[in-house]
């Protein structure tokens, strides 16, 4: 696109330095505190000193962080896969089928992105105190649905978009009632758009603060992300290569996924898909 | 041909029951977790509710004139438009150039953008625990760098007049690859017809960003600048993670504020109060928001 011209080679690589360096150096410091043993923390040694996996030990054998992340995994799970099955149905329903209402249910959606999420919380966290599911896992597992639901709804509903009607009709013609096509032909041809949902839903979840700090009050219940807060904040004399594995570790399930399904995460997330 | 439909019954729904039924858990949900507790916010902003106590009175404008009247909530509003402007604008200049980059196409560069991304993916915790070790006043790399050069380490996080800034540095290293990963894609869509075309009459590279490649991407930089102002004004990992609003609020934005005032002053009335005032700001941002989505249909 551009001509390698003197100026933009010193450009090109002034950015690649500077940029690069931003980009990339804290996360190596990161995994490189972690690596530290304890009398090396503040040592300045850039993958030079000693190394020792005592830090990553240390977290992977607390019972109280592995509930921690078991947690995590269990509701960011189920969440995404609730979210995914939700805005499957109903972006498929806007998408091909017509009905008073449909319309003004749509904009609804769309609209409910712009709500801030710390207040809707506020009145969740009363709902859930009323239905008696504060401190379980279900208040967490519908509450993460808020995230996905009106994104992925719309989303799904433009990857229906793509798919002819004719497929609809043709079954139709053959004998197949509505959900039998769903099932059977539309969504089959739908899944890289769910899978990005999912993802999208996964990951939300997984990095989630301010909803499970406050929806979840039995400390054997709390996710990773508030669990770290809450065993890291405020400690007295702070233990930087144990922040810093806990950190590692909580980074590790969605960077899995990340790898693995990485064409279908960069697809969710041009869709039109926020991070808060 | 089809086999014989399992479920005769549901056969025979017409198309429109069909779409409602599906549309139904959809609807539900939204009622329940979107609609309904936006609209009981609102109502709660005319109430003195407190989690400390189980009944309430309806107290009309009273949380208004409160909040309103309130200096330091003049101070959060500030806040919160210095961290959306800054922690916007920061990201987008430097993931556009990352973007312009990656998108020369180098040996490696498919890989480098993989990378970048992790930085966007990994949880916002971690991300508050990096950037505290590294601003760390008395161990942290940074002072540790700027000693070496000779210079005076700070307690950057402990000081009003940094501590946003370090916070917005954070949420900038968190938001970069985000921006870098759409305006990338914005950048694959120009026209190479057209830079060609101009070349022949004579463009430079700076021409033709200006004239070809900005205006082509005029669209997508609109949205990701609004999305992501939306985020921002939305934020609350970082800002809590790194330094829980202080030190003396100085990094108390209205999300650290709604939360601050609902759960650790248990008044929940005047943090839907926030709230409200808050919701009408996003909808400005909104407003641009959908109609730039209408426009692009």
């Amino acid at each position: 696109m551009f001509q390698k011209t003197v100026g933009f080679r010193v450009f090109f690589w002034a950015s690649v330095v500077l940029i690069g360096g931003f980009v990339f150096l804290p996360l190596l410091w990161l995994i490189n505190t972690a690596l530290k043993p304890a009398a090396e923390t503040f040592s300045l040694a850039f993958f030079s000193g000693p190394m020792t996996l005592d830090n990553l030990r240390g977290i992977v054998t607390d019972p109280k962080i592995m509930r921690y992340l078991l947690n995590s995994l269990v509701v960011s799970f189920s969440s995404s896969f609730l979210a995914t099955a939700v805005c499957a149905f109903a972006g498929y329903s806007f998408s091909k089928f017509r009905y008073r209402g449909r319309k003004f249910v749509m904009g609804l959606f769309m609209m409910s992105q712009a709500f801030p999420q710390a207040i809707l919380l506020l009145s969740i966290y009363v709902l859930m105190q009323k239905l008696g599911l504060l401190g379980s896992y279900y208040a967490l597992m519908i509450s993460y649905v808020v995230f996905t639901l009106p994104v992925g709804t719309w989303t799904l509903k433009t990857y229906f978009d793509q798919l002819p009607d004719s497929l609809i009709e043709s079954a139709k013609i053959d004998g197949a009632g509505n959900f039998r096509i769903m099932w059977k032909i539309i969504f089959p041809m739908a899944v890289p758009g769910m899978v990005s949902i999912a993802i999208y839903g996964f990951v939300w979840s997984w990095n989630d603060l301010l909803y499970s700090m406050t929806l979840v009050t039995d400390t054997a219940k709390r996710t990773l992300a508030s669990g770290l807060v809450m065993t890291f904040l405020g400690e007295a004399s702070t233990n930087w290569g144990a922040m810093m594995a806990a950190s590692v570790v909580s980074a590790v399930p969605v960077t899995i996924v990340f790898i693995f399904l990485q064409r279908y995460f960069i697809a969710g997330l041009t869709s039109g898909a926020v991070k808060g | 041909m089809i086999q014989r439909d399992p479920a005769p019954r549901l056969r025979g729904l017409s198309d429109r029951h069909t779409g409602v039924l599906l549309v139904i858990p959809g609807l539900a949900m939204f009622l329940a977790i979107i609609l309904y507790p936006f609209i009981s916010a609102i109502y709660m902003s005319f109430t003195d509710r407190s989690l400390m106590r189980p009944t309430y009175d309806v107290v009309g404008f009273a949380n208004y004139a409160k909040v309103l009247s309130d200096p330091y909530f003049g101070q959060t509003v500030l806040t919160t438009a210095a961290f959306v402007l800054l922690s916007t604008a920061l990201p987008f200049l430097l993931g556009l150039i990352w973007a312009i980059v990656l998108n020369q196409g180098f040996r490696g560069s498919e890989f480098l953008r993989g990378v970048t991304l992790v930085n966007w993916i990994i949880p916002g915790t971690a991300i508050g625990f990096l950037w505290t070790w590294i601003f760390n006043g008395q161990y942290g790399i940074l002072n540790a760098l700027i000693e070496a050069c000779g210079g005076e380490g700070q307690t950057w996080l402990g000081q009003t007049e940094t501590a946003l800034i370090c916070v917005v540095i954070a949420r900038t290293w968190q938001m970069l690859p985000w921006y870098m990963a759409f305006l990338l894609g914005g950048l694959q869509g120009v026209s190479l017809d057209q830079i060609e075309a101009a070349r022949i009459d004579g463009a430079n590279n700076w021409q033709v960003f200006a004239h070809i490649v900005a205006p082509a991407m005029r669209g997508i930089m609109t949205l990701v600048l609004i999305l992501g102002a939306i985020g921002n004004l939305q934020h609350f990992d970082l800002p809590w993670t790194m330094v829980q609003g202080g030190p003396a609020r100085a990094t108390t934005t209205l999300s650290i504020e709604v939360y601050k005032t609902a759960f650790k002053n248990w008044n929940m009335g005047k943090a839907a109060t926030v709230g409200t005032i808050w919701a009408l700001l996003l909808a400005i941002f909104s407003f641009v928001y959908l109609r730039q989505v209408n426009e692009s249909d």
